[in-house]
């Protein structure tokens, strides 16, 4: 059910118009309250603003032209950003709608799952963007420093393969909240996890060296590393031809792992009637 | 209407137990409280040990006045994760009856909306207490085992602060009746509070306008006032100006709290919106 129509022009045709439909239902119940967009502005960046002051009183009295402190952190927001995305957009939409009431009616219609789930990813990646940009320009007007971009096309290539990567374990998480109910704190825990243990704000090599071989075993952290590397011409973790072959062969997996589990986990709960219970 | 002292003991114990049982029934929520004040705290150790280098706490003890950095931030932590407690059960405890279909019968309890309001705040002086005593507690056990008298002033300061919250939580508790959205509005709230009381940073170093914000908010007396008992020996004596400051705020915030609550909850009763959502 998956995949299906997947290799004819007709099949792309109907992938395509579902996920237009998908897109728009999902942007007109984020327009029809206000106060969703007006969070997404204010909150997020003051959860930058809030790390950011904090993390001054550690800066150097006189900057020095080694200092990308404030570069380095603003990216590390961007990754938490979109894995944020992934986390309480893709992996809640299931959730969403069963809570709701519809998860049946989601499931009954004749459309690809994943297309459903991708049409509400790329609403909140358009949300994402939208808030990234607006808090580089308060940024820059509070005299953030400069924020370079050296590789961009190296830099949208990695945050194709985060992306990937993500949605395919956003579609795992969103089939695991067919089974867990007690989502949140799940999310809550996986999400600081990632924080601290994939290089999102300090580099790697800074992570004491017991934890430093979890942050190497997680996949998120060469996609950040790489994205981060084009951005700010950090060395790489591994070296960099390697780095992108493992982002590669590690994005294709996640994405493949996290489409097989959510089918069979959405198999499992209809042989046992759990679609619906919240 | 329950009436009495008696009575009112009975209706509050009640609302106490009801709220206690919601985070035995459900811990991980507990859980969460508990951990993020070191999960933060642990990011802004990690990020500030990467800009600073071998110098990073020099560089926040000549901003600060402190060396002690894990004490310093983990009390605002601790701080900023109990008004976070206040203004998600408070300020939503009525919006999640509303949406689970229970609001009208809890309206309709022969008990005064006064009464309800102070019963889920019982709750949280628990749950409050329980964060102090874990994440400072044990913060101090191991940085500064002597200090169990600062310990002891320093919950004090958390007791008096938790009066004006609760007054916050009152007031935000209106108006999410009537404004639903909850979630967004307490996180946007909490974020605020966060940044505006100086949970990892002194407030003296944010631009004079938002100092002003700062010093109305109650949050930003028991941070500053508990890192000055803990971390530069004072006592609650030393402290009587901030110390009056929050007891007059512990006046005006639950009044007006009070007093906006329940001309929102009129509005919502005569529009409509209390079975809306």
């Amino acid at each position: 059910m998956l995949l299906v129509n997947f290799p004819s022009i007709e099949g792309c045709r109907r992938l395509s118009e579902e996920f237009k439909a998908a897109f728009m239902k999902d942007f007109r119940s984020y327009i029809r309250y206000p106060a969703w967009l007006i969070g997404d502005l204010v909150s997020t960046p003051l959860w930058y603003f809030f790390f950011a002051v904090g993390v001054t009183l550690f800066a150097p009295t006189t900057q020095t032209s080694e200092y990308h402190g404030s570069s380095f952190f603003f990216f590390g927001f961007i990754f938490i950003v979109l894995f944020s995305t992934i986390i309480w957009g893709v992996g809640q939409s299931v959730r969403n709608e069963q809570m709701a009431g519809t998860l049946e009616q989601f499931f009954l219609a004749p459309a690809n799952r994943l297309t459903l789930i991708m049409g509400r990813w790329a609403r909140i990646f358009v949300t994402d963007l939208l808030v990234i940009g607006y808090t580089a320009v308060l940024f820059r007007l509070f005299g953030g420093g400069p924020l370079p971009l050296y590789e961009p096309a190296l830099f949208a290539f990695a945050l194709g393969l985060f992306e990937v990567g993500s949605v395919g374990f956003g579609v795992l998480f969103a089939g695991l909240t067919m089974k867990l109910k007690s989502y949140t704190t799940l999310s809550n825990l996986i999400f600081f996890g990632y924080m601290i243990l994939t290089g999102a704000l300090v580099p790697v090599n800074v992570i004491p060296l017991p934890y430093r071989y979890v942050c190497l075993v997680i996949p998120f952290t060469y996609f950040i590393d790489l994205m981060r590397h084009a951005a700010l011409l950090t060395p790489t973790i591994l070296p960099e031809s390697l780095e992108y072959l493992t982002g590669i062969i590690v994005a294709v997996i996640m994405f493949l792992v996290g489409l097989i589990t959510f089918n069979w986990i959405e198999q499992d709960a209809r042989v046992r009637g759990s679609i619906a219970t919240n | 209407m329950v009436s009495g002292i008696k009575g009112t003991f009975g209706v509050l114990a009640a609302i106490f137990w009801k709220g206690m049982k919601h985070y035995v029934r459900y811990p991980g929520s507990l859980l969460i409280y508990l951990m993020l004040p070191f999960l933060f705290t642990m990011m802004i150790l990690g990020m500030g040990s990467f800009i600073g280098g071998g110098n990073a706490v020099f560089n926040f003890a000549a901003r600060t006045g402190s060396s002690n950095v894990l004490v310093y931030e983990m009390l605002g932590g601790a701080v900023w994760m109990t008004s976070w407690v206040v203004v998600e059960d408070v300020g939503v405890a009525l919006r999640d009856e509303q949406m689970k279909g229970t609001l009208e019968q809890n309206f309709l309890a022969p008990v005064s909306r006064f009464t309800l309001l102070v019963g889920i705040s019982l709750t949280d002086i628990a749950i409050t207490t329980v964060i102090f005593l874990v994440v400072v507690g044990t913060t101090l056990a191991f940085t500064m085992p002597g200090a169990y008298l600062g310990f002891f002033q320093a919950f004090l300061m958390l007791l008096i602060g938790l009066i004006p919250l609760f007054g916050l939580g009152f007031f935000f508790s209106g108006f999410v009746i009537k404004f639903k959205e909850p979630y967004i509005f307490t996180q946007m709230v909490n974020l605020i509070f966060g940044t505006l009381t100086g949970t990892y940073y002194p407030v003296t170093i944010l631009p004079y306008w938002v100092q002003f914000l700062s010093g109305v908010l109650p949050q930003t007396y028991v941070i500053s006032n508990m890192r000055q008992i803990i971390l530069a020996n004072q006592s609650l004596v030393n402290l009587y100006g901030s110390i009056f400051i929050l007891l007059a705020l512990a006046v005006v915030y639950p009044t007006f709290g009070y007093l906006v609550f329940k001309k929102l909850e009129k509005d919502a009763s005569v529009t409509g919106e209390l079975s809306k959502y």
